[in-house]
C-alpha cells in the first residue's frame, strides 16, 4: 500500500484533486463541496501545525550529531536544544504563568527588538559611506530618496507643508508603480507554478527529483 | 603616484572615510536624547492616516472587530503605538474586541494590550468574555486563516485560557462576513492570507497598520479597495495618536524620530561632499568605507 502512494502519479492526482476540491467552491455555491472543503482546509490546518513536531525531530538530530562528533561550535548545539526544552517546559507549565512570560519580556523580547534596531545603525552608516551621486542615475535616486526621506521626518510636513504633494508624487507614482509590478509579476509566477505542479511537471514539492 | 589631495585631505578626506563608530554615536545620541528630554517637535498627518481613522471611527456598539496581531515583537516596538491607539479607538465606539495571534511570538502581546487599554475598558465597563476575548494564536499557517473565514467554530473553540467561547459574542459570528473590521497589525504575516480568503471572498472590512518597509504594498492595496486604510509605522501611530487627543509611545518617539531622520540626511550630504571633494578627485583606489 505504501508503494502504491509513493508513486508519483498517484500522488500528483491526490494534489490535483485536493485542488478542485477547494478551488471549485470558491466559484460555484455547492454546500456540499463547500462544507467539505472547509473540513478539508482546517484537516490542512491541523496537519500543518503539527509539522513543528518534525521540525524539532530534524533539529534534535542535527544539533545531537554535532555534539556527538564535537564539531565546531558544539556547545551552541547544546545551548539551542537546552533553550528548546527550557521553552518547552514553561509552555506546558501555563502561557499565562511566571516563567512563561520571563522568556518572553526578558530574553525574547529585547533580543528581539535589539535584533531590529540595529538595522538603522547599519542604515546611518550606509548613508554615510556609501550613497554616493556616482552617476547621474544614482543621483537621481539619491535626491528622490532625500526627498521621501525629508518628509517621513514628522516635523519637515509641520513646518513645510509644500513638501507633501512633491513626495507624495513620487510614493503614489514610481513606488506605486514598482509595488504594483512586483505584486503582479509574483501572482502570474505563482498562477505559472501552481499549474506546472497540478500538471506533474514541478514535483520537488513532493521530494521527488527534478525532471530532465 | 599620489597626488598631494590624497596625502593630506583634511576635512574632505574626513568626510569621505567617516568612521562608522562616530555615525552610530551621532545616531545614538540622537535617538537617546530626545527620549530621555523631549522636546516636543510639532507633527503633521498624513492623507493616510485620516483615511484609516475615518474607517475605525465609523464603528457602532457590538460591531465585533478582530485586532490580529501578524507581529513579532521586534516590530510591535514600531506598531505598538498605533495598535494601542487603533484598539483604543474601537472601545471607545463600545465595540467588541477580539485578539488573534499569527506569530508565536506574539502571544507575549495580548497581556501587553489589556494593559495599555486597562483605563478605557474600565471607564467602559468592559468585561473579559462579554466585551472582548483573547483567542491566541490561531493563525499559524494560511490553511488556519481560510478555514477560520469559512467556518470559524469549526477552527475556534476555546480562547487562550482554554475557555469555550460558546455563549459568548462569538456566537454570533459564523464566517469572515460576520465581522465588522479587521484591524491587522502586520510586518507581513498572514496579510495576504486575509484579504485572499476574507476580504475577496466575504467581504470583510480591512485595515492595515504596518512597518515602514510594507507601505508602499499596502497603499496598492488601499488603491485596489482592498484595505479601507493603511497605517505606516510608528510615525502613522503617533499621527493617530494625536488625531484620537491620546499622547502615547508613538507622539513621544517622534522628536528622535525627526532627528534620526534629518541626521541620516546629514550623513549623505556630507558623505557626497566627501566623494566629490577628496575621492572622486583624487581618484581613490582603496575603499573609502573602510577605517
Amino acid at each position: 500500500m505504501s508503494v502504491f502512494f509513493k508513486r508519483k502519479d498517484i500522488q500528483v492526482t491526490i494534489v490535483g484533486i485536493s485542488f478542485l476540491l477547494v478551488f471549485i467552491p470558491y466559484f460555484f455555491d455547492i454546500p456540499v463541496l463547500g462544507a467539505f472543503s472547509v473540513k478539508l482546509i482546517t484537516i490542512a490546518s491541523l496537519i500543518n501545525a503539527f509539522t513543528l513536531a518534525l521540525a524539532v525531530y530534524a533539529l534534535m538530530r542535527r544539533a545531537l550529531n554535532t555534539v556527538r562528533k564535537k564539531g565546531r561550535g558544539w556547545w551552541w548545539a547544546v545551548y539551542m536544544v537546552a533553550c528548546l526544552f527550557l521553552m518547552m517546559l514553561f509552555g506546558v507549565i501555563g502561557e499565562t504563568q511566571a516563567p512563561w512570560h520571563w522568556v518572553m519580556f526578558a530574553i525574547i523580547n529585547p533580543l528581539s527588538s535589539v535584533n531590529y534596531t540595529i538595522l538603522a545603525f547599519y542604515v546611518s552608516s550606509a548613508c554615510a559611506r556609501a550613497f554616493r551621486a556616482r552617476s547621474i542615475h544614482a543621483f537621481l535616486l539619491l535626491a528622490t530618496g532625500f526627498i521621501v526621506l525629508l518628509y517621513q521626518a514628522p516635523l519637515t510636513g509641520a513646518v513645510f507643508p509644500g513638501i507633501s504633494p512633491v513626495a507624495l508624487y513620487f510614493t503614489d507614482t514610481f513606488a506605486m508603480s514598482f509595488s504594483r509590478t512586483t505584486t503582479m509579476g509574483l501572482t502570474v509566477a505563482s498562477i505559472v507554478l501552481g499549474v506546472r505542479m497540478l500538471l506533474g511537471r514541478e514535483v520537488q514539492f513532493l521530494g521527488f527529483p527534478r525532471e530532465k | 603616484m599620489t597626488s598631494a589631495r590624497e596625502q593630506g585631505g583634511g576635512i574632505l578626506k574626513f568626510l569621505a572615510t567617516i568612521d562608522r563608530r562616530i555615525v552610530y554615536f551621532v545616531l545614538f545620541v540622537l535617538v537617546v536624547g530626545p527620549l530621555i528630554s523631549p522636546i516636543g517637535m510639532p507633527i503633521s498627518v498624513a492623507p493616510d492616516t485620516v483615511q484609516y481613522h475615518n474607517a475605525i471611527a465609523q464603528l457602532g456598539p457590538d460591531d465585533v472587530v478582530l485586532l490580529h496581531l501578524g507581529t513579532e515583537f521586534s516590530g510591535w516596538n514600531e506598531l505598538s503605538a498605533g495598535a494601542m491607539a487603533s484598539a483604543k479607538m474601537v472601545v471607545e465606539r463600545e465595540a467588541k474586541l477580539v485578539i488573534i495571534v499569527g506569530h508565536p511570538e506574539a502571544t507575549g502581546i495580548p497581556p501587553l494590550v489589556y494593559e495599555g487599554l486597562k483605563g478605557v475598558m474600565e471607564a467602559k465597563g468592559y468585561k473579559y468574555r462579554e466585551d472582548t476575548l483573547n483567542l491566541g494564536y490561531m493563525f499559524p499557517n494560511e490553511p488556519a486563516v481560510a478555514a477560520a473565514a469559512a467556518d470559524f467554530h469549526g477552527l475556534v473553540r476555546t480562547d487562550y485560557l482554554g475557555n469555550s467561547i460558546e455563549g459568548t459574542f462569538l456566537n454570533k459570528v459564523k464566517t469572515a462576513a460576520d465581522w465588522a473590521l479587521i484591524i491587522d497589525i502586520n510586518t507581513g504575516i498572514w496579510n495576504q492570507a486575509l484579504i485572499n480568503h476574507w476580504r475577496l471572498p466575504f467581504g470583510t472590512k480591512i485595515v492595515a497598520h504596518i512597518i515602514g518597509v510594507m507601505v508602499s504594498g499596502a497603499k496598492a492595496n488601499v488603491d485596489a479597495g482592498l484595505y479601507e486604510g493603511s497605517l505606516g509605522s510608528l510615525r502613522g501611530g503617533a499621527e493617530l495618536e494625536y488625531m484620537i487627543k491620546a499622547p502615547g509611545p508613538g507622539l513621544q518617539a517622534m522628536d528622535a524620530f525627526t532627528l534620526a531622520h534629518y541626521s541620516l540626511l546629514i550623513f549623505i550630504v556630507l558623505g557626497n561632499i566627501g566623494y566629490f571633494g577628496y575621492t572622486r578627485p583624487a581618484r581613490v583606489k582603496e575603499r573609502t568605507a573602510v577605517k
